[in-house]
């Protein structure tokens, strides 16, 4: 095993239990950005120095609107109702799973910590993904999850070439933008935080009203 | 030509678009003529032609340029039947980066890049579901429908990433093999809002505007469902696995779909859900077309799709033009809306035609072909009847058209251009009048030129036969 290539993974893993678990915003968003910035790393052999760029690159972005949308005094997202020793130990747990099963039946062409470490990012996000009642906790869950496949396609299938690396990162700018977009709505939007709202939004049935025909 | 002209076109002026957002005029004209290039440059595209690129491709296909020619023209017809109807701001920038990424998922020979590039395409939609004044309503929509575009990219990257490496040192059980297809089935299931997975869509008709709704849930979802269908054929159909279970799981989720959200388009009350659970209730014969795992069953999808993406966009430009002229959404109020407008009554027959078919019709006959290939007699036969279930909100919807009105109908206002001289307050003036004058026209002859483009479509006049 490479010991550097195990402490980026290690890293990685613990940036995502700080993420799901913190429940300050901007300390989550932190836990976020260095799994997004060492997930890529997590290659054997290393990705091209353009694709690292390009991953880099969304990775910082991704953060920074992120870290736009929760600006303010003391910021709080709903974090971990379990604590982060038991998001820690389902994360270690996961992570031997991803390693034990490395391939998944066939020879792999990437290393079993990347398995390993996406395994661990799968299983972190499942609770935010699933139960999350506050949208950044949720957006940060998916890009825990949208890390995680992208670790266990990385074990399975190899490094990917800098053209995929290039659209990877543009997935995850967007995906941090469009967390970013809703979680400053829902927080802009009266007391409540981020979190969801219980209600419907209502569509008004007569379009009395003259901006039902302006753009909105 | 090439797709990548299209994509940067598309995307840049999906750029620009949504940066001038904060003057809307503006940023309406940089998305109209982003939309106008966008079907000038899908026509310029040549098939056959191959770019390399670091370790894959992009390549132009026949059935690319007419996805793209199509869904450039129904994102057109839909951003002006929006600007004319009420639409947000961003929707045009939306269609545009839709379309973008739709050039770029079909394109791109690799289907692990194409998944990628699918799911991007899929969170754009999220913009549109911020509604001003219900920020934290509309917030939880779009998180909602970004879960499902990300829980569904994830399994299509696993499922992409599985089979898509030298898997002739196998050790694993077929029931690996089934995962996979399955992963990518569910996928597709997810990003059209199948039912049990429609929970999110249903709440998307909530804020999102009727003719805007397309490009979120048919357009850029068939771009994904493009390349699994492409992906099952390569990497899934020539194996000599049995996938008998996970294809009856697949056709079960497809049979409910198909019927259910036809059954729930029909007991709706206001026109949006219709149109969200006909759009739902049309994509279910996609993800039959997920179980067939024959090669014969590409054409018939890639017409189906086709059909759908038109067809459906047809309905959404019918309903935003029913709510600009008749001011209300409501079925319940609809009634005598086919003595207001014959415009949009004609469109409206046209549109069902198309949608429902008839046999002769390409749309229809690749339907009939799905389920003759997912079933077997008769369970087939009683499928094939199922399909027809959106002859019910079809025939609900005019059954109330021509009922008597229950309260005075203006003769024609609305639905006649309104034409006056140019005044003596100027031409800018004049013009803004003319348009405010005419949004119900407008909308209906947008309709009605989608619902002959639909028609035509499903009749097989761009390929598919």
């Amino acid at each position: 095993m490479n010991p550097a290539l195990a402490g980026v993974a290690l890293a990685v893993v613990i940036g995502a239990v700080f993420a799901a678990s913190a429940h300050r915003a901007r300390a989550a968003i932190l836990g976020l950005v260095v799994t997004l910035v060492g997930a890529p790393a997590i290659a054997d052999p290393p990705a091209e120095a353009l694709g690292l760029a390009a991953r880099l690159v969304g990775a910082l972005l991704a953060g920074y609107l992120l870290w736009i949308a929760t600006r303010g005094h003391n910021v709080r997202t709903a974090g971990s109702r379990v604590g982060w020793p038991t998001e820690a130990f389902v994360a270690a747990a996961a992570a031997v799973v991803g390693y034990g099963s490395h391939g998944l039946g066939a020879p792999a062409a990437g290393p079993p910590l990347a398995s390993a470490a996406g395994f661990a990012l799968a299983a972190i996000a499942v609770l935010p993904v699933v139960t999350g009642r506050d949208v950044l906790r949720v957006g940060l869950g998916l890009s825990l999850l949208l890390s995680g496949a992208l670790l266990v396609r990385v074990g399975i299938g190899g490094t990917p070439d800098a053209f995929e690396q290039v659209l990877t990162a543009v997935l995850v700018a967007t995906l941090g933008g469009a967390v970013a977009v809703l979680a400053a709505a829902a927080h802009a939007d009266g007391p409540g935080g981020f979190e969801m709202s219980a209600a419907t939004p209502h569509r008004p049935s007569h379009v009395g009203d003259p901006s039902a025909v302006r753009p909105r | 030509m090439t797709v990548l002209p299209f994509v940067v076109v598309a995307g840049v002026a999906a750029a620009l678009a949504l940066a001038l957002r904060s003057r809307p005029r503006l940023s309406s004209i940089a998305g109209l003529l982003g939309l106008a290039a966008c079907v000038v440059l899908a026509l310029a595209i040549q098939p056959g032609q191959v770019s390399t690129l670091d370790g894959g491709g992009l390549a132009t296909t026949d059935y690319q340029q007419r996805f793209l020619v199509l869904a450039s023209l129904a994102a057109l017809g839909l951003a002006v039947a929006g600007l004319a109807a009420g639409t947000r701001r961003d929707a045009a920038g939306v269609s545009l980066a839709v379309l973008a990424a739709a050039g770029l998922t079909i394109g791109l020979v690799d289907p692990r890049a194409a998944v990628l590039v699918a799911t991007t395409g899929g969170l754009f939609g999220v913009a549109l579901t911020l509604v001003p004044g219900g920020a934290r309503a509309g917030a939880t929509v779009g998180i909602r429908e970004a879960r499902a575009v990300i829980v569904a990219g994830a399994l299509a990257i696993a499922a992409t990433a599985w089979i898509g490496r030298d898997l002739r040192e196998l050790d694993a059980q077929p029931v690996v093999f089934g995962l996979a297809y399955l992963a990518m089935a569910t996928a597709v299931a997810m990003r059209f809002g199948a039912i049990p997975f429609h929970l999110w869509a249903a709440r998307l008709a909530d804020v999102v505007p009727e003719s805007a709704l397309p490009i979120v849930t048919a357009i850029a979802p068939a771009a994904l469902a493009v390349v699994a269908l492409g992906w099952v054929d390569v990497m899934v159909v020539p194996r000599p696995v049995d996938l008998g279970v996970e294809r009856l799981l697949v056709i079960a989720v497809a049979l409910v779909t198909i019927v259910l959200a036809a059954v729930a388009a029909f007991v709706q009350d206001d026109l949006e859900h219709v149109l969200g659970y006909a759009i739902v209730s049309d994509a279910g014969v996609i993800v039959l077309a997920l179980a067939v795992l024959e090669p014969a069953a590409g054409p018939p999808a890639r017409t189906w799709i086709l059909a759908f993406i038109v067809g459906r966009a047809a309905f959404a430009a019918w309903t935003a033009g029913i709510r600009t002229g008749l001011w209300t959404g409501r079925v319940a109020d609809l009634r005598g809306w086919v003595r207001r407008s014959p415009i949009l009554a004609a469109a409206f027959v046209v549109i069902a035609v198309a949608g429902v078919g008839f046999p002769g019709l390409a749309a229809y006959d690749a339907r009939t072909t799905l389920v003759d290939l997912a079933l077997d007699p008769p369970f087939s036969t009683v499928v094939l009847v199922a399909t027809l279930a959106p002859i019910a909100y079809y025939a609900r919807l005019f059954v109330i058209g021509v009922a008597p009105p229950d309260h005075i109908i203006e003769s024609g206002a609305g639905w006649a251009p309104v034409l006056e001289r140019i005044g003596e307050t100027g031409r800018r003036r004049w013009l803004a009048t003319t348009w405010g004058r005419n949004r119900p026209f407008t909308t209906a002859i947008v309709s009605a030129a989608l619902a002959v483009l639909a028609l035509l479509t499903a009749a097989g006049v761009f390929g598919g036969r």
